[in-house]
């Protein structure tokens, strides 16, 4: 089996020839000296969640970017629900940044009205008024921007991207800043948008969120994709390697066949080699500790995540 | 929103009395002038000058020191001391009389020089006997205060017409006659005489106001200068504090770059236009109250504002993208200068344009686009005009080099708005402005 570090799992969504929201094809994009996005092919099927993740500057702001038309690519073809990307602003794509940057001292209200009558051409104060009330908001209505907190700014821009009901809704990590109650209000809604057909496409480094949330889950490192494709079909590729342990007295002794621990707290995990029999470390392991319990399962995204791009990663690739 | 606010009217107040303040200040001094008596002591070196140099001062004082209609005093009078001189030592005797002008006793002394009746010849040199001539020739004019101060200038006049009474007199001149010899002539402009179309009668030529002529031309140029300065500056640190919060990271959402940059563009020429509204109705309303209304073609008001209009999306587009590649207000602050160096050149140029409109030079410089707004209405604005040609000429140079601009600014403001860090340079913007 090829190194399954740096294989771009080839993504099922393609094999769904029509009803594609986001076709981006042999894109390149460079600052300078640096390639941000590295010759990226990606197809986003229509009505799917997509959870866009990767490292810090490895490229996915720059591909939201150019999908919403912010920036364009150097090389390469973007379409979205079927138009070529050009400079005009459509109204039926919404991009949310990463970044707040909310004109702060207009009222709440008043700047959600501003949004929306930008985009659409007409009043939107009764959706406004919904949306404020949906995600606990309706307090501050008159309030001005610079007297929110980060948490209720982040909810408020999330309210300007949805008003106009976009048929593609990309956000650069919606969930930031966000308290466990606010992140299950965009979650909630999010998914509401979803049933109703619009796509969205959606970045985070919280990995329960891409597991949890995303139909389809494409990883991008260094501008170049290196996963891509359903949460099964990525952990497919890695096989039943892990191994989660919980012993009495907590404390993991050496054993063979295991290439990496980490500990979780009141859990480990093991990533065990190809060729180990799981029933051999259970035996081991009983002979020399008292466990709890033990599951044979597959690697995580998180740990996914971090074979692909963390410092290990770099020991790999020298080697 | 903008124009809904104190701010905004507390600048439509402030911008006139910033920019005419040295005005405001003249006026102010000409109100109030310093009319304290001034006491001035003569060294007479030629034992024969002082009386005329008394004489003629004196008949100064009759004539410029009261107003004629109001009697009200409007310039020092001045009284004299003649002191005997010491040929033995005339430096200890200059330091007694410098010392009774620290003291406040006089004000200044006037020394007359041996030779100044007769002077010959200047002489140049740096030896000591050309340094004794020139010191003999001299009348020097001892104060503290500066060698601006108009009394050495009023006193001047006294002691010329006093020196050249004295040389007539020496040569036997009747003294009756000394005023008709002495008499200056004074040129006064005059305007053009024309035939009044109506009635077909040569209307006579009209007495120019030299003040008018010179007031005129450049109120109108320096206004259009104050209201591109106003509108346009706000813009720079505007944009680079809505770039600073990530206004415009949100607002990509719903406008494309270029529409945002227009956007703020035009409200800022909204604002100004707002603002000139004040302005000309303001400055109408002073040149009929002076009765000089008719210095002012009405046919320059349309073109104040074609060049207004042209000038304020020229300079506003520029602060827009200068305001972009900023990585804070503070940054812009130190644009500013550029951004308002087509407003300022010609600010340094008016008076060589103003005194020679027609020559090559100011033609050219008017006809250059980002100073044509202003040196054009300059020289349209003189009474002596300007070939027609040339401000349709330089209007299209300027709406030309505006269009370029403003494409080169949006392109240039959709790579930047988005670029935090470092400040890009000049060679960025460029390669910005040419590659997007």
């Amino acid at each position: 089996m090829s190194n399954p570090v740096l294989t771009a799992i080839t993504s099922p969504a393609e094999e769904f020839l029509s009803n594609h929201a986001v076709e981006i094809s042999a894109v390149t994009k460079t600052f300078g000296d640096v390639a941000a996005v590295d010759n990226l092919s990606l197809v986003v099927p229509e009505g799917s969640v997509y959870g866009f993740i990767g490292p810090n500057g490895s490229g996915k702001t720059t591909t939201m970017r150019m999908i919403s038309g912010i920036f364009y690519p150097d090389s390469g073809d973007i379409r979205v629900l079927g138009q070529p990307v050009t400079g005009a602003r459509r109204d039926d794509v919404s991009y949310l940044p990463e970044e707040r940057g909310l004109m702060r001292k207009m009222q709440v209200q008043a700047l959600l009205e501003f949004h929306g009558e930008l985009r659409g051409g007409r009043k939107v104060t009764k959706e406004v008024s919904e949306w404020l009330a949906r995600l606990g908001l309706g307090h501050a209505a008159t309030k001005k921007v610079e007297a929110l907190s980060k948490g209720m700014s982040q909810k408020v821009q999330f309210i300007a991207t949805v008003v106009p009901q976009p048929k593609l809704l990309i956000l650069d990590e919606p969930f930031s800043g966000l308290d466990p109650v606010s992140a299950d209000q965009i979650r909630d809604a999010v998914l509401d948008m979803r049933r109703t057909g619009t796509t969205v496409i959606l970045s985070t480094h919280d990995m329960s969120v891409a597991e949890t949330m995303c139909d389809y889950i494409f990883m991008i490192f260094r501008g170049r994709k290196v996963l891509d494709g359903t949460l099964d079909a990525i952990q497919e590729q890695y096989g039943n390697d892990t191994i989660r342990v919980s012993l009495e007295d907590g404390v993991i002794p050496d054993l063979p066949g295991v290439e990496k621990i980490r500990d979780l707290g009141q859990v480990q995990e093991l990533r065990i080699a190809r060729g180990c029999d799981p029933q051999e470390l259970l035996r081991a392991l009983v002979a020399q500790a008292r466990v709890s319990s033990f599951s044979v399962t597959r690697p995580s995204l998180h740990d996914i995540f971090i074979r692909i791009a963390g410092p290990a990663a770099e020991e790999v690739k020298v080697a | 929103m903008s124009i809904r606010n104190k701010t905004f009217i507390i600048s439509l107040i402030m911008a006139p009395v910033l920019f005419g303040g040295g005005f405001l200040g003249l006026a102010l001094m000409n109100a109030r002038p310093d009319i304290a008596d001034r006491h001035v002591a003569i060294l007479d070196r030629t034992s024969l000058v002082a009386p005329f140099v008394i004489a003629a001062a004196e008949e100064t004082n009759k004539k410029d020191v009261f107003n004629k209609k109001t009697g009200k005093q409007e310039n020092p009078r001045y009284f004299f001391e003649t002191v005997p001189v010491d040929p033995q030592s005339p430096d200890a005797q200059r330091l007694a009389l410098s010392d009774r002008v620290r003291r406040r006793e006089l004000f200044a002394f006037l020394e007359i020089g041996a030779d100044a009746l007769h002077p010959g010849e200047e002489v140049d040199g740096d030896d000591p006997a050309s340094k004794t001539r020139a010191a003999a020739r001299r009348v020097g004019f001892y104060s503290n205060s500066s060698a601006m101060s108009d009394v050495r200038y009023r006193l001047g006049d006294a002691v010329d017409t006093g020196v050249r009474r004295a040389r007539l007199l020496q040569l036997g001149v009747d003294q009756s006659k000394l005023h008709d010899l002495l008499g200056s002539v004074k040129v006064e402009p005059m305007s053009l005489v024309a035939r009044d179309d109506a009635t077909g009668k040569i209307a006579a030529a009209v007495k120019k106001n030299e003040a008018a002529d010179f007031g005129v031309p450049f109120t109108v140029m320096a206004l259009l200068g104050m209201i591109v300065m106003t509108g346009a500056s706000p813009m720079l640190s505007s944009v680079a504090e809505d770039k600073g919060n990530r206004v415009f990271e949100l607002l990509l959402g719903s406008a494309t770059p270029f529409e945002l940059m227009m956007g703020k563009v035009i409200a800022a020429i909204g604002r100004s236009l707002t603002s000139s509204l004040f302005y000309v109705a303001g400055a109408t309303f002073v040149l009929y109250g002076l009765a000089i209304a008719g210095l002012v073609p009405l046919t320059l008001y349309p073109w104040f504002y074609a060049y207004l209009l042209a000038d304020l999306l020229f300079l506003c587009s520029l602060a827009a993208a200068l305001g972009a590649s900023c990585g804070s207000p503070q940054d812009a602050q130190q644009l500013a200068i550029v951004l308002l160096t087509p407003v300022l050149i010609p600010y340094f140029l008016f008076m060589p344009v103003m005194t020679q409109p027609n020559s090559g030079l100011s033609t050219a410089l008017s006809l250059f686009p980002p100073f044509t707004p202003m040196l054009m209405l300059l020289r349209q604005a003189l009474p002596q005009g300007i070939p027609a040609w040339q401000p349709w000429v330089g209007l299209a140079g300027t709406l030309a080099c505006t269009v370029f601009l403003t494409w080169s600014a949006a392109r240039i403001f959709r790579v930047a708005i988005l670029m935090q860090g470092k400040t890009p340079k000049a060679a960025d913007l460029v390669r910005w402005a040419i590659r997007g």
